[in-house]
């Protein structure tokens, strides 16, 4: 065998992992959410987001009917002096 | 634990003492760092014990954890922006005159050339020589062809035995 490979082998051997690594492992395991309460707190977003989702468009059909009627009162007001106008050329 | 086991068929407990030495030394020998080789473990090992429901056999548990510790390893890499620790120029020349096949100097001078590698050719090199895994094997690992695997492997020995030779290190270098 190539004395080159050889001595990666030895050089890249498997170390064992530091002292009491299993053991940090397991522990931080324990702290970790559970399956049950990582699904519980996706739900609550999903919740959050579709209320949010529900309250923007209510919000915005506000905005477009608020225009709208802004836009008519703009309107009324040139109209009516039109209206005075051509009433008074008819006269 | 025991939920755990039950559940899936597999204890966390014994896949982590199975698993624990190859896990931390592929990050070690590719970050060249103890500490953070061990912080990439433990989080290797954490999302196994998220995904223990979709371990289908003790062969995929290895496979599954290879790819996720390569993975990490390379992520983590990146995100320190850690280039090479050591430049070539920078490592320690060996006492030529003293280096014998299997000296711990030569182990430790080739783990710091191995260090300045590119990502790709380093890990290439790591899952070769510290897994003993053949160039198909490590190509389904990091997802590249086999050729682009090979290629990796030759230019990278032919590199380490130029450096090694300019420092009077090699088979025509032995003494004793």
């Amino acid at each position: 065998m190539d004395w080159l490979e050889d001595e990666l082998r030895r050089a890249l051997a498997r170390q064992e992992a530091p002292v009491g690594f299993a053991d940090h492992v397991m522990a931080r395991r324990a702290v970790r959410p559970s399956g049950a309460r990582r699904w519980l707190a996706a739900a609550a977003m999903v919740v959050v987001a579709a209320g949010a989702a529900g309250a923007w468009r209510q919000y915005q059909g506000y905005e477009a009917k608020r225009e709208v009627m802004l836009a008519l009162r703009l309107s009324a007001a040139p109209m009516h002096r039109v209206q005075l106008e051509v009433r008074s050329i008819s006269q | 634990m025991l939920t755990v086991a039950v559940e899936t068929g597999y204890d966390f407990g014994e896949l982590l003492r199975q698993h624990q030495a190859m896990v931390f030394s592929i990050a070690l020998h590719f970050l060249h760092d103890r500490a953070t080789a061990e912080e990439v473990a433990q989080e290797v090992f954490l999302s196994l014990h998220r995904n223990l429901d979709h371990i289908e056999s003790a062969a995929h548990a290895t496979g599954w954890l290879r790819k996720v510790t390569v993975q990490r390893a390379i992520d983590e890499g990146r995100r320190r922006s850690r280039k090479p620790q050591v430049a070539l120029e920078d490592v320690a020349e060996p006492a030529a005159a003293g280096v014998k096949p299997g000296d711990p100097l030569l182990s430790e001078l080739l783990r710091k050339l191995i260090a300045t590698l590119e990502e790709a050719p380093r890990m290439v090199m790591v899952l070769r020589y510290q897994e003993d895994l053949e160039p198909a094997e490590i190509a389904a690992a990091l997802e590249m062809p086999v050729a682009t695997v090979k290629s990796h492997l030759q230019r990278s020995l032919a590199l380490l035995r130029e450096k090694l030779a300019r420092r009077g290190v090699g088979e025509s270098g032995w003494t004793g």
